[in-house]
């Protein structure tokens, strides 16, 4: 069935509405001009220019899909489809030349008392780096064709969209990550010049060709094993055979590529990595009090904090601003540091055993917040440094063979960061599918019940947060060694959020999650320096839509999913007509 | 345990019965709050007895605690109203609150230029309400629309954690727009110096700050008590589908709710901008987690639980330090203020989570 006309236009408006207020949120938030340096493919096609192409790509596509009314399923024609992408991409664009006329109209300066993005270099970028007139009639050219081009992908069968879409994905992200890819290519000792532009820096045409041809025929790849995949398992099912190659044998060359990683990437996107694993930890400790057992901890940098301080202290062994320095070498701290963090997790677990949810949250904050002006304090100043911090943290050494390896270094902190972060995972995925892991479901889903059932929600609670502290302070007392030394202002509120958002981007609960989670929000803003700025909007930004949308994260766990989705289940069962698994009591039967 | 589980259970034995019987949480309590009250009074005791503050410097710092809690009072209020109509903690109200202080600052600096804030403080601090007033609505209902209103029936983590997402949003938004330096606001020169009201000197802003909050609550207690809006809001913080069935349209209350926390947010940013001079993107951030507090203390969800919960908190943080920890001689125990406001909030919330103002516990299930 065909959609009204009138109905039509309306949702073509509110969408082009839509993309422009994102087109004009990004120009003003400085967004636009922060990337207006990385070329993506070529010379003419920076990030900025993606960036503003971008909402009314997005909106068009996502504006014509099919939509559900009442039972009947609306499609649009092609040309139906292009006419309404190319009104929302006209209406982005239009925004876009009302912006550049008003700031004209009143003169930048007076803007930029308010706005400080409006620069000139801003007005130039818009542009596109030609008179304004001209420049705003070339962006309102492009914007209007992009929005009709991607409304006719989005009205393709999928058959057809994915491999265009995940070829366009390749594509950008190989231009975003240039500087990745060709230090791996480099280290490999192939060849670069065919795939980057000496001059620009991004793609050259030829790559990203190449870039978008790789990307289609791996996703046709994936969709022809995923239909051969089914195959086999129904076939399987049907015999009772196991799967042909176990999973376990896949480990193999991840681990390789594990261990190869640093002597590929160079020092610099060693550091980076090293980064991630400092917040793979704090993912990984984070998601066993919020996603096993439920309780949402907004304080919880205060055990990074407490690892970190507790690492500087103990192994420091010249004056180093804190009066102690017993000089411990860090293997024999580090059990002494989680000891002590485990002391702090219960500390904090103890008084907040009756809380619930946001008042759980809050309080959880506080301590965070408690810990820092503790750190910062005239008060603690003799042990922990106060204002000025701990300084001169040794690093850990070791020789073998001859070899003196120093672990401030960034290729070896990978290595010491990989081992943390795999006995963390470990303990992790043993935890999980333990008795202590079925208990933490059970209390996470219905504390009432849990009690009834014959669970301490006091003890589990307790060893929920004694086990978060543990994991969490093996991240700090790796941050202590990577910087060496500590200053106060490194533990705020802020690494709350960020092992937060790392655990609810990749999915609560799911350790998979964890590591994509932190190699999404920490490593790319490391790999793309001008992100870096931007880095806390765009977490915000992460959290809201994750919560809107897609509540389980990427790759979810599916207890998680069904508790998140619960009643939807239970509509779709019933608009499908299955009977539910346990039906409810109906207004009439009450009445009965 | 009731007797029908009791017969089915397998029997424990003596050591592990004697540990699941003993009471581990009231045990921590209890401790708790012995270290707690023994250390405050010692502190008390050992500060009165040193004589380090004559009588006028403990006034001056009650006065101001005074001035600081009415403006935590107002800010708590947006927190309140927003707790007991949609039980979600509202996190980014703080910054709410800082894009009042935002929109007022450009219309000041507008005022400013034109030489009206001296000229005539009164009607430029009126102009600068209202200008903070509808900046602060605005953000507030955007807020309810775009990301709190789609999660109304979700899991109860899920919009506080979208809460969180939003307030980070909003702060760097803020930030991004307006830069990241603090900017001076522009206040009337005669609200600098002091009046003298029943013989004791107050600083007029505190004056102002004080005089603004007990009006604008005397009018929210009418407006809530009095009229149909304000009855429609209640019936809904009472039982939401009860209400809606009774005719009342829970999304217009909702969001009436917004706007009127965003109101009072509004004044409120006015006021700290005229006191403290400056305005940030990151100004929202503490003294929204501090309204948090004082609107709990007070018992999260009645009126004048917030503002009794925000005056005490106020007097109590400038009071606190000085009178509990100078004398146990902790070296600068201003630094130490903003534990003292958490430690409050955590002790409220152990011993009683209902508030002052509230009965028993906040919530069952």
């Amino acid at each position: 069935m065909t959609m009204a006309r009138s109905e039509l236009r309306r949702r073509a408006v509110r969408a082009g509405l839509l993309a422009a207020v994102a087109i004009v949120y990004l120009c003003l938030v400085g967004m636009v001009q922060a990337f207006s340096t990385r070329n993506i493919v070529g010379g003419n096609l920076p990030l900025s220019r993606i960036l503003l192409l971008l909402p009314s790509a997005v909106a068009a596509s996502l504006a014509v899909r099919p939509r559900v009314r009442g039972g009947v399923t609306m499609e649009l024609n092609m040309g139906e489809a292009a006419g309404a992408g190319a009104s929302i991409g006209l209406i982005a664009g239009a925004a876009v030349a009302v912006g550049i006329g008003i700031v004209n109209l009143i003169g930048q300066e007076a803007v930029r008392g308010v706005f400080n993005a409006v620069t000139s270099a801003l007005m130039l970028t818009l542009t596109l780096q030609r008179s304004t007139v001209v420049g705003t009639a070339i962006l309102v050219a492009l914007s209007t064709a992009t929005g009709a081009l991607f409304a006719l992908a989005g009205v393709l069968a999928p058959r057809l969209r994915r491999p265009i879409v995940t070829g366009l994905t390749v594509v950008l992200l190989m231009g975003m990550l240039q500087s990745v890819v060709r230090v791996m290519l480099v280290q490999l000792g192939l060849a670069t010049q065919w795939l980057y532009s000496v001059t620009f820096g991004g793609l050259t045409y030829l790559g990203a060709v190449a870039s978008f041809a790789a990307g289609m025929a791996a996703a046709r790849l994936w969709a022809l094993r995923r239909e051969a995949a089914a195959a086999d398992a129904a076939e399987r099912a049907e015999a009772g055979g196991r799967p042909r190659i176990p999973r376990a044998m896949l480990l193999v060359p991840v681990g390789f590529v594990l261990l190869a990683l640093p002597a590929l990437l160079g020092t610099f996107l060693s550091a980076v990595l090293g980064q991630v694993g400092i917040f793979v930890l704090m993912g990984l400790g984070l998601n066993i009090v919020v996603g096993y057992a439920g309780l949402l901890d907004l304080g919880y940098v205060a055990f990074f904090a407490v690892g970190a301080y507790a690492t500087g202290v103990l192994t420091a062994a010249v004056n180093s601003g804190s009066s102690l320095h017993p000089g411990l070498p860090f293997l024999l701290a580090v059990p002494i540091v989680v000891l002590i963090a485990v002391a702090a997790g219960l500390l904090i677990g103890g008084p907040v055993l009756r809380l619930r949810g946001d008042y759980l949250a809050i309080v959880t904050l506080g301590f965070g917040e408690i810990a820092r002006v503790l750190v910062t304090s005239d008060w603690l100043k003799s042990f922990l440094g106060g204002a000025q911090g701990l300084i001169a943290i040794p690093a850990p050494t070791m020789s073998v063979g001859g070899l003196h390896i120093d672990f401030r270094n960034p290729q070896p902190f990978y290595y010491l960061a990989l081992g943390f972060c795999l006995l963390a995972a470990f303990v992790s995925w043993r935890l999980a599918n333990s008795r202590v892991g079925r208990a933490w479901n059970a209390m996470r889903e219905d504390e009432q019940v849990a009690e009834a059932m014959g669970v301490s929600t006091v003890r589990y609670k307790l060893l929920a947060f004694a086990c978060g502290a543990a994991i969490g302070s093996l991240g700090g007392a790796l941050f202590a060694v990577q910087i060496g030394s500590l200053a106060p202002s490194s533990f705020v509120f802020f690494i709350s959020i960020q092992s937060l958002a790392i655990i609810i981007l990749g999915g609560m609960g799911s350790i998979p999650g964890v590591i994509v989670g932190a190699l999404v929000l920490v490593g790319l803003p490391g790999f793309l320096t001008e992100f870096a700025e931007y880095q806390p909007l765009i977490y915000g930004a992460v959290l809201v839509a994750i919560m809107l949308y897609r509540p389980e994260g990427l790759i979810p766990n599916v207890r998680r999913t069904r508790e998140l989705h619960e009643e939807e289940v239970e509509q779709d069962a019933w608009l499908e007509g299955v009977p539910e698994p346990a039906p409810s009591m109906t207004l009439g039967e009450a009445v009965e | 345990m009731a007797d029908g589980t009791t017969e089915v259970a397998p029997k424990p034995t003596a050591t592990v019965g004697r540990l699941a019987r003993f009471p581990l949480r009231k045990t921590i309590q209890l401790v708790i709050g012995i270290a707690v009250v023994a250390g405050a009074a010692w502190g008390a005791y050992r500060t009165i007895s040193l004589g380090t503050f004559t009588g006028a410097a403990w006034r001056d710092l009650v006065v101001f605690g005074v001035a600081q809690g009415a403006i935590y009072m107002l800010i708590a209020l947006g927190y309140s109203m927003v707790y007991g109509v949609l039980r979600m903690i509202n996190f980014a109200h703080g910054e709410v609150f800082m894009f009042g202080a935002f929109g007022s600052y450009f219309v000041a600096r507008v005022l400013n230029d034109h030489g009206l804030i001296n000229s005539s403080p009164v009607l430029s601090i009126a102009i600068l309400m209202i200008a903070g007033m509808v900046c602060s609505v605005a953000v507030a209902v955007l807020l309810e629309r775009v990301a709190y209103r789609p999660l109304r029936n979700a899991p109860r983590l899920v919009p506080l954690i979208t809460a969180i997402g939003a307030s980070l949003f909003l702060q760097n938004t803020a930030r991004g727009f307006f830069g990241d330096q603090d900017r001076g606001y522009p206040t009337p020169d005669s609200l600098g110096g002091s009046w003298t009201i029943l013989g004791i000197p107050i600083l007029r802003s505190s004056v102002i700050v004080i005089v603004v909050a007990v009006t604008m609550v005397a009018a929210l207690t009418w407006f809530v008590a009095r009229t149909k809006t304000g009855k429609s809001m209640r019936a809904v913080a009472e039982d939401k589908d009860i209400a809606s069935l009774m005719g009342i349209n829970v999304d217009r209350v909702v969001v009436m709710t917004f706007v009127i926390g965003g109101m009072l947010a509004g004044v409120a940013a006015v006021l700290f901008a005229l006191v403290f001079g400056l305005v940030g993107p990151f100004m929202g951030f503490v003294p929204g987690i501090k309204a948090f507090t004082a609107a709990v203390l007070g018992g999260i969800g009645s009126i004048a639980g917030a503002a009794i919960g925000g005056l005490i908190l106020g007097v109590l943080e400038s009071v606190g330090p000085a009178l509990f920890l100078t004398g146990l001689k902790i070296p600068g125990p201003n630094q130490l203020k903003d534990v003292f406001t958490f430690t409050i909030l955590v002790l409220v919330l152990i011993f009683r989570p209902g508030g002052i103002m509230g009965t028993g516990e906040p919530e069952k299930v």
